[in-house]
């Protein structure tokens, strides 16, 4: 029985992260600093932004960038519950398995801070180490916070508009549009299937009937988006598309977008300037 | 005589050379004319359409468009391509093949770019079908946020933005509410008046009074088994019934049970 509901919970989870963590635009629609902005300015001042804390040393400046960072998420009407949760649950992924073993005087061998014993075993954190893994774990921090709030106050059609201002080819940025669109038909798909199953099966079913189920949903699922691939090419040709797409740009950049571009350009420059000076 | 726009003789096609779907058709369309195509569902309607739009080419017999031969290799010069396409669209009948955009305006907006229309006149076009069909609240939604309805109103839209000279429609009342409805027969009456040539596919009898001067039906054998005036077919209750057009239904009206042929154009005009 147990084994049943995994493959349940594995279906309906799976479909349900996908649509809150790709569809959620909650956050986009709101009337709040940054989504007001011009997409091209913002994310082009958001890798400003990601630059400057790359280039930067000193962890109280980018103490000072995820301070900014979290008080731009406030003026954008983000929730600080939901956004600290959506940055910090990617933390430990990229962050703290890297930067632990940097404590000790293995890795970072200098002046000895702490000396832990584990089983006769002697583990000394250096004070160099601690510098740079916390240096390592404040940058990264720092650095996701800012792409999380460039994701949730913009919209994914938009982000993906944006590609063209840095040149990418149009065909792969109507591609990944593509791709955004269909995934939802695709995860719907997969969840109205699963329910039919088990409408006619009951909630009793061997967990090896199970697998069998879930193979032949997924031959099921190659089967339709071959055929849909088809008729879409056939919908594009119907429309005109004749190998080089031609897309939409109706973005428009207004004096508070130059403003803002200016400042962080300016806040970009001093951080440079500054680094090479210190 | 008016001019004529399409014109199909002894047109057979298979799909992977084994399924037939097409076997002899013959037909032609004149210029602003409205014509409707009937058939239970696999008898080859949707095949018809897509010939007509160029999008698969017979197997034999020929297709003709404004007098030129509609093949393959007649897509390969640019510029029949475009003119082409410029002339003839078609609304399918599965809008979320037809919907394939991030947002609805995009969607709408896909074909005239592509076709390189005056930017001027897509944003005229865009701005009286938007308002007509009433869809401004959608544009900036994703296709996927959609009801049925809504998404087959934006595929009509995103078709007629091009501006056709020849409407092509694959079973576009399917599945909408009375009222939708309606706003789409309005619409295709409209731009029939405006001269458009309109080619409906459908197997909702209610409808095709309104929206065809000839009607042509299709049998389970794929082929064309009569055609002609909407009155005369409609009248024709073995010829429907035959073709799985209809079906013996029993029902109240004022107290009396009736048993009919489910087809209510007497019953409930």
């Amino acid at each position: 029985m147990k084994k049943n509901n995994f493959i349940e919970r594995s279906i309906s989870g799976a479909v349900s992260f996908l649509k809150e963590s790709i569809f959620a635009d909650e956050y986009a629609s709101k009337n709040g600093f940054l989504q007001s902005l011009d997409p091209r300015i913002k994310t082009l001042t958001f890798l400003m932004f990601i630059m400057a804390i790359l280039f930067t040393k000193s962890i109280a400046i980018l103490l000072c960038l995820y301070a900014a960072c979290l008080v731009l998420a406030l003026f954008s009407k983000i929730n600080i519950g939901f956004f600290l949760k959506r940055t910090w649950i990617f933390i430990p992924l990229f962050s703290l398995f890297i930067a632990i073993p940097a404590l000790f005087s293995i890795f970072t061998p200098g002046q000895t801070i702490l000396t832990i014993n584990i089983i006769g075993a002697k583990l000394i954190i250096t004070r160099q180490g601690l510098s740079s893994a916390s240096l390592f774990v404040t940058r990264v921090v720092t650095s996701v916070s800012f792409a999380v709030l460039l994701n949730v106050t913009t919209r994914h059609f938009e982000l993906l508009r944006v590609l063209r201002i840095f040149k990418v080819p149009q065909i792969f940025v109507m591609t990944l549009g593509m791709c955004y669109r269909y995934i939802y038909l695709f995860l719907e798909i997969v969840e109205n299937t699963y329910l039919a199953i088990k409408s006619r099966v009951g909630s009793r079913l061997h967990y090896k009937k199970g697998q069998e189920i879930v193979a032949w949903n997924i031959s099921s699922l190659w089967q339709r988006s071959y055929y849909l691939n088809e008729a879409v090419y056939n919908a594009m040709l119907s429309r005109g598309y004749s190998g080089e797409p031609v897309l939409l740009n109706d973005f428009k950049i207004k004096s508070k977008d130059w403003a803002w571009l200016f400042s962080i350009t300016l806040f970009f420059v001093i951080i440079i300037l500054g680094g090479k000076i210190i | 005589m008016s001019e004529i726009i399409f014109e199909l003789k002894d047109v057979w096609f298979s799909y992977l050379g084994k399924f037939s779907a097409l076997c002899g058709v013959d037909l032609t369309i004149a210029k602003g004319q409205k014509i409707c195509v009937i058939g239970a569902n696999g008898s080859g309607k949707s095949t018809l359409l897509h010939i007509l739009d160029g999008l698969i080419f017979v197997d034999y017999g020929s297709v003709k468009f404004l007098g030129k031969e509609l093949k393959e290799k007649s897509f390969g010069d640019e510029n029949f391509s475009k003119d082409f396409r410029r002339s003839v669209g078609l609304v399918f009948q599965n809008p979320d093949v037809q919907l394939f955009c991030p947002t609805v305006k995009e969607d709408i907006l896909f074909g005239p770019l592509q076709l390189g229309i005056d930017k001027l006149e897509i944003e005229s076009r865009f701005e009286k079908l938007v308002r007509f069909l009433d869809i401004r609240h959608l544009l900036d939604r994703s296709p996927h946020q959609l009801s049925v309805g809504e998404k087959r109103k934006v595929a009509v839209t995103s078709t007629l933005i091009m501006n056709p000279d020849v409407l092509i429609l694959d079973e576009p009342t399917d599945g909408l509410d009375p009222l939708t409805t309606r706003h789409i027969i309005d619409l295709l009456l409209e731009e029939n008046e405006n001269g458009k040539t309109i080619i409906t596919s459908t197997h909702d009898l209610h409808i095709v009074q309104e929206i065809s001067d000839c009607v042509y039906v299709f049998s389970q054998e794929k082929k064309i088994i009569s055609s002609g005036s909407p009155d005369k077919i409609l009248e024709d209750t073995k010829l429907l019934q035959d073709n799985n057009l209809i079906h013996i239904h029993r029902h109240k009206h004022d107290q009396t049970t009736h048993i009919h042929p489910h087809q209510h154009l007497e019953h409930h005009s």
